[in-house]
């Protein structure tokens, strides 16, 4: 099965250990993976700021740059981006020259922790960690990309470790693009109120699977100086694996 | 009504539309599901009563069964038990009906007045606000919600159902209906046929209440301080 | 002052005041994380709630694609019953209606029931300029706002919100009330205290759920009772309507009906759903005169716009239940009477985008809103398309993150700036980065900033920001020296095998 990596800029930038993980668990799993080199971003910082023209040029790049090798799954670490990615089929339904080609893009267009379990079939991805920690669902995964399970299954199997229920995971950590540099004085108090719950799980680690809401919560952890480790789900998955535990969908627990 | 301003006023709307006015007679509404008819449907009376006792007791009212011939022992009962000393009564055949009529001559109470047709607006209202008990009849329980129905009629005002301090409504099994839909689907096509005539339906779910005060339930605020059901086996 | 607008402070001050009043805070937290308890059972054990969203949905288009021939429906079926219709274009044109109604009625005790739209048009205020003329709102909260001065409300269901039972008590204490500040003694007290007003009223003034096209008849839904004693006592009746408000028949009202009430309060129906019209010959009680005054002040430029779908709105105040900004800036922190989410998607539509630019831009766009709108309005797309309408159209923003954002869709729209980017980073955010622990594990590879000029200022200004990983260590280039390792590896395999 050949995957393309969609890398997200914020990942291309800044975390290089995400990517690695989530490749890697990739090709542990017989994914044939390669990187589209023309690839940057999937255009929510221009767009949800309402540069519409703009943007239109950061979509062109981006799916001639994501099509531009023949995978039959193109696949990311972030569930807000690759929510952009699928909205791309309504955004450009109207531009002649695009809309056939979003449209095929956004339907092989997958979340990592979503591709694992839904078209690889993962249950136990074979890791251990062992930990507290809770998850942080984001807002765009669960609403836009509607996806409410996997990662909570696939996080449920992983050996040793032992996730407690965030509080009120329904809300926003306060994140929401440049509405964090626009709006400081209101998504101060929603991270605040994000970090409270967060430490009042005990939860020694933080995992989550959009890197851009791990900035924003970590970042003010940082500056509150509360302890906490902060995970990607495709560092978790790709911990202290043996490949003995792996387990799919139609196979029996305990095998 | 001045119909060039309400011309004017519908014109503007098509204009910013960009929709031209006059289309619906050929885009009658037809709705994309049969939810507000399948919910609830294919139950027996029986297994709607259960529902109606269920959600009517959520809601905080009493709610009584009682066979016809028991009816007025318990009518008795519900007035001793909440000491009401000023009734209100509704004008209607219905009392011959549940077989009440010899209840409504030999009566308790100490005082007691009707909700008359033929009277004006102020003695009417002045009644219902000196009761601090009514008992009405409903057209329908909606075992859904715990809802009763009633339409407003010349002996059964709309002030009725909400000046007295505790109100007590009778409504026969037979009349315990799956949810809103069935209570609609009945007043209009009875106000069609020119059956009903009335400017007032109410469903009523329950006692008044109110949540403005920190969030904090308060059952009672305007209208009745609580409610009882009485369904009648009448089946 | 503007009577949709609340307040004239900038929007950064009224954040601020916001994050003071804790109390307020507190109270819509709790009464968020309330809801969402509530609201979700009472939809579940309804079931099918997207096939039931997509019938309200459905419902609401149609009529709003239909709405002048529904209103005209409406008004002429009014007119059957005996009763009056008057289409406001303006809060003007409906407060001078109004006003000339009571005059002519000579009513001097109005009483009124809870609506959005008469706050709208700030009618209590100009009725109280009538000689000899006294408004009493009679839904428990608006009571309790009236008698503190005319305050504001904060949400379109639970207008106190931000009051607690101490201040509440100090405000019934001016009426005379001795008793505590248990909630349920002091509704009694509003029972008594209103009471004797609803049997001296001679004009009763309600706003309109939804008007029944083919009855001409009016629903309202509430829980109190005061809007039926509203409608049952006085001589007149005065109705109030956005124009938007309207359905086809009782079916499509009792749909709404049930929808309205989980939504807002997770109910399966309010204690009252009321469908009234003027009272007929043999009916003592009811009003005599009936008269419904529809207004458009504006609603009618969100018409065959992207903005239309907002007219969708039943008003149930779901939106503002989950919405993460509402839960910290409150109803006031927006400034209009409506609040939050739909709030501010509606506030630049009726009152102009100078008024209430800000609102669209204090959203994360998380979606909550429109993840539980019963009616399916795109609200955070919608705020999205209004800061397109700005940015793209209006272009107001003449500020340097303008510039700064613009050259961010450049960035990354063109490969070959973006690896500029990519290559100087590191390098470029060398003088602001600090290599001292953080306590923050695994996160910041290389190093962290805690401050940072322009547009990342408001982001270091509450959080500390990860350094970009070094060139030659970014995800791409360890992607390529991966993919020649196993290239290589494998030509191994192959030369071996």
């Amino acid at each position: 099965m050949k995957v393309a990596i969609f890398s997200t800029c914020i990942v291309d930038l800044m975390f290089p250990n995400i990517g690695q993980a989530m490749v890697e668990v990739l090709e542990r799993f017989g994914c044939e993976t390669s990187f589209p080199s023309k690839q940057i971003c999937c255009g929510q910082p221009t767009y949800n700021s309402g540069y519409h023209k703009e943007t239109q040029k950061v979509f062109h790049n981006e799916v001639d740059a994501l099509m531009s090798s023949d995978a039959d799954y193109i696949v990311g670490p972030a569930g807000s981006c690759v929510a952009m990615l699928r909205e791309y089929k309504n955004l450009l339904k109207d531009d002649p020259q695009y809309a056939d080609k979003a449209a095929a893009m956004a339907d092989k267009t997958y979340e990592f922790s979503q591709f694992l379990y839904r078209i690889l079939g993962v249950r136990d991805a074979g890791a251990q960690l062992d930990a507290v920690a809770t998850y942080h669902r984001s807002c765009h995964m669960t609403r836009l990309l509607r996806e409410r399970q996997a990662p909570y299954e696939l996080l449920s199997n992983v050996k040793d470790l032992q996730v407690v229920p965030l509080p009120r995971a329904e809300n926003c950590c306060g994140f929401g693009g440049t509405f964090s540099v626009k709006e400081p004085q209101i998504s101060r108090q929603m991270v605040d109120e994000k970090v409270n719950d967060i430490l009042s799980t005990k939860a020694s680690v933080l995992i989550s699977a959009d890197p851009s809401c791990l900035m924003n919560i970590a970042g003010r952890f940082s500056r509150r100086n509360e302890k906490i480790k902060i995970m990607h789900i495709a560092e978790v998955l790709n911990h202290n694996v043996d490949p003995a535990r792996i387990r799919f969908a139609d196979q029996p627990v305990n095998v | 009504m001045d119909k060039a301003n309400r011309e004017a006023f519908l014109n503007n709307i098509a204009t910013h539309a960009k929709r031209p006015r006059h289309q619906l007679a050929n885009h009658p509404f037809k709705p994309l599901n049969n939810l507000p008819e399948s919910t609830l449907s294919g139950k027996t009376q029986d297994q709607l009563l259960a529902i109606a006792r269920h959600s009517s007791e959520e809601v905080h009212v009493d709610f009584r069964t009682t066979a016809k011939e028991n009816l007025a022992a318990a009518i008795n009962d519900y007035l001793q038990h909440k000491n009401i000393q000023h009734l209100i009564l509704p004008t209607t055949d219905l009392w011959q009906k549940f077989s009440l009529a010899d209840w409504q001559n030999q009566r308790s109470t100490e005082h007691t007045a009707y909700w008359e047709p033929r009277a004006d607006r102020q003695t009417n209202v002045q009644r219902a606000q000196n009761a601090d008990g009514a008992i009405g009849f409903a057209d329908f329980l909606l075992a859904e919600s715990g809802t009763i129905a009633v339409a407003t009629v010349p002996g059964q005002g709309r002030a009725f159902h909400f000046l007295p301090t505790h109100y007590l409504s009778i409504i026969p099994k037979s009349r315990i209906v799956p949810r809103s839909r069935q209570a609609m689907l009945y007043y209009e096509q009875k106000i069609k046929s020119g059956e009903l005539t009335t400017s007032n339906i109410n469903l009523i779910t329950g006692p008044s209440n109110s949540g403005d005060i920190e969030m904090v339930l308060v059952v009672g605020v305007h209208g009745p301080l609580d409610m009882t059901y009485m369904v009648v086996e009448d089946l | 002052m503007a009577t949709l607008s609340t307040s004239n402070e900038p929007f950064l001050t009224r954040i601020k005041e916001s994050e003071a009043d804790k109390f307020m805070q507190k109270s819509v937290a709790k009464a968020q994380d309330a809801q969402w308890e509530k609201r979700p059972a009472s939809r579940k054990e309804l079931g099918h709630w997207e096939d039931w969203r997509n019938l309200g949905e459905q419902i609401r288009q149609h009529v709003i694609k239909y709405l002048p021939d529904y209103l005209e429906e409406f008004s002429d079926n009014v007119e059957k019953r005996g009763g009056h219709v008057f289409f406001a274009q303006t809060d003007k044109d409906a407060v001078a209606y109004i006003k000339k109604i009571a005059q002519q009625k000579q009513a001097h005790k109005i009483v009124k029931s809870k609506s959005m739209v008469t706050t709208e048009i700030n009618l209590d205020k100009e009725l109280l300029k009538l000689p000899d003329t006294s408004v009493l709102e009679t839904d428990l909260a608006e009571f309790i706002l009236e008698e503190d001065n005319w305050d504001e409300p904060t949400h379109i269901v639970f207008p106190t919100l931000h009051k607690n039972r101490d201040q509440i008590r100090k405000i019934f204490q001016k009426l005379g009330y001795k008793g505590s500040n248990e909630p349920g003694e002091m509704a009694k007290f509003a029972r008594h205290y209103l009471r004797r007003s609803f049997l001296e009223a001679d004009l009763g003034i309600t706003g309109c759920n939804f008007a029944i096209a083919d009855q001409g008849m009016i629903n309202l839904v509430t829980n109190e009772g005061n809007a039926d004693l509203t409608m049952a006592i006085p001589d007149t009746q005065v109705v109030v309507m956005g124009m938007e408000r309207i359905v086809p028949s009782l079916k499509e009202a009792e749909v709404m009906d049930n929808m309205l009430s989980r939504s807002a309060v997770g109910q399966k129906l309010t204690s009252y759903c009321t469908f009234a019209g003027p009272q007929t010959a043999d009916e003592s009680d009811g009003p005599k005169d009936f008269y419904v005054v529809i207004l458009d002040n504006g609603r009618s430029k969100a018409l065959g716009t992207d903005f239309e779908p907002a007219l969708q709105c039943i008003r149930c105040g779901s939106c503002l239940n989950v919405c993460p900004v509402y839960r910290h800036i409150g109803g006031h922190g927006y400034g209009s009477i409506y609040p939050g989410p739909i709030g501010a998607v509606l506030s630049p539509i009726l009152g102009g985008y100078e008024k209430f630019k800000d609102l669209p831009f204090a959203c994360s766009l998380n979606a909550a809103c429109t993840d539980t709108c019963p009616v399916k309005i795109p609200l955070h797309k919608l705020l999205i398309k209004h800061r397109e309408v700005m940015m793209d159209k209006m272009k107001i923003d003449h500020s340097f993150n303008n510039v700064l954002m613009k050259g961010a869709g450049v960035a990354t729209a063109t490969p070959i700036v973006f690896n500029i980017a990519l290559k100087g980073g590191y390098l470029g955010s060398a003088p602001l980065a600090k290599k001292s622990k953080t306590s923050v594990d695994n996160f910041f590879h290389y190093g962290h900033i805690e401050w940072a000029p322009s547009l990342a200022k408001g982001w270091t200004d509450v959080r500390s920001l990860p350094r970009p990983a070094k060139g030659s260590e970014n995800f791409r280039s360890w992607y390529k020296k991966h993919q020649a390792a196993k290239q290589a590896q494998a030509k191994e395999e192959h030369d071996n095998g």
